[in-house]
């Protein structure tokens, strides 16, 4: 039999290593792409396509090039992860209004303490829900990935298809579907923590 | 094993590409259908009941959260393999962007113009059908699109319960290591992901009406 | 302390500012106005190099600017923006330490000075230190976005429109409070703003522009008795007529509101109001004697129970003669928060309807001027 609990760890580091690397490379896309419009609408058209290539074609064309296990895997996981990421940051620090940049400037902030001072501080929740949905969708993903011979909770549920045992299959899905569901509850709470006391009452004015 | 070219592979193959693009339509058009029937009522039934209405969206915003291998294994105990569980899984899919666009798209409509039906003598049924549905429908249209997208990509899942369609030729390609079943399954998938949303995007234009009824000028 | 050497603006073609020089002294209250687009923003970011000129120079304590590095420049320069510009995710108190916190004083100096600037200012640290700029009203963020300007004692401070999006009593107060204050503090302040009274009120000169050009910079004394054109003059005039305490309500309202007789039924006055686009009607007997007034959520309640307009409408409206001077009757609309205001003679004969918009337009035309005059 399998050990779930090790097969958790693993499908949880498999999937935090694919959205962890997704949020150090999409982060400064995102903030890079504010700069030039038409940059900006490349890329998210980009990454836009890459979301209609279903995840198990993904992850069959990745094996192709790369062999079998957790690395193509990670990669998949990594693209995918992306979009949301990219989109949230570059949306995120496009929507913050005009004027405080201008203000922020005016004050003599260079553009690192711009960015570390007011861009990042108020696009973070809306980049953060971007982190959650990101999140979500890799843990599913990393549950096919027994196909190419990556390691999670994919193993059972696939033996268990194969074999007709429900036992084997719900040892794999339960953990699964439990552990999708907990880390977009923590996430939300974590977004709403994240979200400074004068901001949300803003949010709440303007809605 | 010599491998041979991607067009003799077409040759020697489009009738089994054909088969599974059609049934993959099937699958994922079938469970639209299914999820529209259920969920665009619901979302209408639902914007007269709040409370109610934010249950119903938690519970298929978490179904939407579970991982779609975890939700065939759930099904599969149940119902079997074939392509009934699969579209049971898709339809669960499909649930939350229409009925999510429905409630909100209905919900949305400017009160302006629910006063001004009823103050015309309307009632009830004709107010849905006369005002808030023609208003809510390039809303609900979006939520039509973004879900059928998803379904024509998730359908690929289906062949892990014997259920056919595309997803059959990625997984031979994947068991044997051949990047022409990959391929071939690959290609139709996107371009009939990216053809819908297309499609139902035009829709959606077309849909959406060009001025209000009344502009309510401030006070006078 | 600040010169201006013939400096020109231009945006790929379109003149901001034309051949502009002024020589702003040190501890000086200038006041750049000039109506909309004439390139007083323009002017102001130039000092601190937002906006990079397109030709000349311009001097700060004799150097050159072109020579300073921006970012240090800035930081020397109090800047006070159109849009206020409060940071939502900080509190009254880091905003106003930003520039503090920018030259990296100790946090207990940063903290110390954010609580005496508050003190300056009239606000109890105790209670706004720790608010956010959501929590504060329009007038208290103007002011925390002066005392931002303030926090690193700059000598120089640019200011463009800080009170501009104010009601008329905060905006007194507030120019009294900068006045004083600059005249305790002796800061160089380069002011902008499209109100001539408090160009006039606040400033050692005034330096009057249009369509990127200096018209007339001169004491406000000396502009109210010698303006250098008509434009000016026109300018000064309207302002110092101070017409909006003269015009009576007659001449401000609209003089054809929308009407229906009580005996009109619902579903007509209903079709009425679409095609007028209106949401409320006022109801008027046959004489022209008005009886009250029906909103669309009045109708919309109603409509099951009456038959006729009559039988719904509002029978205590507030309601003004002609000859009520206009600012009180701005002042009851903006008091009792009415959205319309009607007009009638002795008789309650109904002559006009007041709106918001008409108030606007009036006050617009008291301080731009009429387009066609
Ligand atoms: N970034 C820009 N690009 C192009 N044109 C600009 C830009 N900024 C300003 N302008 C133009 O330059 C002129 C002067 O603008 P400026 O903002 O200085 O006016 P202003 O006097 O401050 O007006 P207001 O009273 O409305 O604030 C205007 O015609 C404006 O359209
Ligand atoms: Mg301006």
């Amino acid at each position: 039999m399998y050990n779930i609990w090790i097969l958790t760890v693993q499908h949880l580091g498999l999937t935090l290593a694919g959205v962890g690397l997704a949020i150090l490379i999409g982060v400064p896309i995102g903030y890079l792409i504010t700069g030039n419009r038409w940059v900006a609408q490349l890329v998210m058209g980009f990454t836009d396509m890459m979301q209609t290539i279903p995840a198990l074609a993904l992850l069959a064309l990745l094996m192709l090039w790369m062999g079998l296990g957790d690395t193509p895997l990670v990669v998949a996981l990594l693209m995918y992860s992306l979009l949301p990421i990219v989109r949230n940051s570059y949306v995120g620090i496009m929507g913050i209004d005009g004027a405080l940049i201008e203000a922020a400037k005016g004050m003599g902030m260079t553009r690192w303490q711009l960015l570390r001072m007011v861009q990042l501080p108020i696009a973070l929740p809306v980049i953060m829900s971007g982190v959650r949905v990101a999140t979500v969708t890799a843990i599913g993903i990393a549950a096919i990935g027994v196909l190419i011979g990556a390691g999670g909770l994919g193993a059972p549920i696939w033996r268990g298809m194969q074999q007709m045992n429900t036992a084997m299959i719900l040892s794999g899905a339960v953990p699964a579907a439990l552990l999708a569901v907990a880390s977009d509850a923590g996430l939300s709470k974590l977004e709403q923590a994240i979200t400074p006391r004068g901001f949300r009452n803003i949010a709440s004015q303007n809605t | 094993m010599k491998m041979i070219s991607f067009s003799q592979f077409l040759f020697m193959n489009s009738t089994a590409i054909i088969t599974a693009t059609v049934q993959h339509l099937y699958l994922a058009l079938g469970s639209e259908l299914i999820g529209c029937l259920i969920a665009i009522p619901l979302g209408i039934w639902l914007t007269s009941r709040k409370k109610l209405a934010d249950y119903f969206l938690a519970v298929t915003g978490t179904i939407q959260t579970i991982p779609s291998l975890a939700l065939l294994g759930f099904v599969l105990p149940l119902f079997g393999i074939g392509p009934l569980p699969a579209m049971i899984v898709l339809v669960l899919y499909s649930l939350l962007p229409i009925l999510r666009n429905t409630y909100t798209g209905i919900t949305g409509v400017n009160p302006s113009y629910i006063e001004a039906g009823t103050g015309a003598g309307m009632n009830s049924r004709q107010l849905l059908w006369m005002v808030k549905l023609p208003l809510a429908l390039p809303i609900i249209m979006a939520g039509i699109r973004i879900s059928t997208v998803y379904l024509i990509s998730w359908a690929t899942l289906a062949a892990f319960i014997g259920a056919g369609g595309l997803g059959d030729l990625i997984i031979t390609g994947i068991q044997t290591a051949d990047a022409n079943f990959i391929i071939a399954g690959t290609i139709p998938t996107a371009f009939l992901a990216i053809g819908a949303g297309w499609m139902l995007g035009k829709v959606e234009m077309v849909l959406t009406p060009r001025e209000g009824l009344i502009v309510s000028d401030e006070g006078r | 302390m600040v010169i201006f050497k013939a400096v020109s603006k231009h945006y790929n073609g379109h003149i901001a500012v034309k051949n502009l020089n002024l020589n702003v002294k040190e501890g000086e209250f200038v006041t750049l106005i000039g109506p909309s687009g004439c390139g007083k923003t323009t002017t102001l970011k130039m000092v601190n190099r937002l906006v990079e000129p397109t030709e000349g120079d311009i001097l700060i304590n004799g150097r050159n600017i072109r020579d300073t590095d921006p970012v240090a420049l800035r930081r020397q320069i109090g800047y006070v923006i159109q849009q206020i510009g409060l940071f939502p995710h900080m509190t009254v108190e880091e905003n106003i330490t930003v520039v503090p916190t920018l030259l990296e004083w100790p946090a207990t100096k940063r903290r110390a000075r954010g609580h005496e600037l508050l003190d300056m200012a009239g606000m109890d640290p105790v209670i706004y230190a720790n608010r956010y700029p959501s929590e504060l009203s329009g007038g208290q963020q103007q002011r925390i976005g002066v005392l931002r300007a303030l926090a690193a004692d700059p000598p120089l401070i640019l200011m463009d429109e800080p009170f501009g999006a104010l009601d008329p009593i905060s905006r007194e107060v507030l120019q009294d409070e900068l006045k004083s204050l600059q005249k305790r503090l002796h800061k160089t302040i380069i002011f902008v703003t499209h109100d001539m009274d408090e160009a006039l009120k606040l400033a050692d000169r005034v330096v009057v522009m249009r369509e990127g050009e200096v018209i007339q910079e001169a004491t406000p004394e000396e502009l109210l008795r010698k303006p250098a054109d008509d434009f000016v003059a026109s300018f000064v005039g309207k302002s110092r007529r101070n017409d909006s305490k003269l015009l009576i309500v007659e001449q401000v309202m609209q003089p054809n509101p929308v009407t229906v007789l009580p005996s009109v039924g619902l579903a007509q006055c209903l079709t009425l109001m679409k095609r007028k686009r209106v949401d409320t009607v006022l109801v008027v007997d046959e004489e022209g004697v008005l009886i009250g007034g029906v909103s669309i959520e009045t109708l919309d309640r109603e409509h099951q129970r009456a038959y006729r307009i009559g039988e719904i409408a509002d029978h205590n409206l507030v309601t003004v003669l002609n000859s009520t001077p206009a600012k009180d009757a701005f002042d009851l609309m903006v008091g009792d928060q009415l959205k319309y205001l009607p007009v009638v003679d002795e008789h309650r004969h109904l002559r006009g309807l007041v709106t918001r918009t008409s108030m606007v337009n009036a006050m617009a035309s008291v301080v731009w001027g009429d387009e066609n005059d």
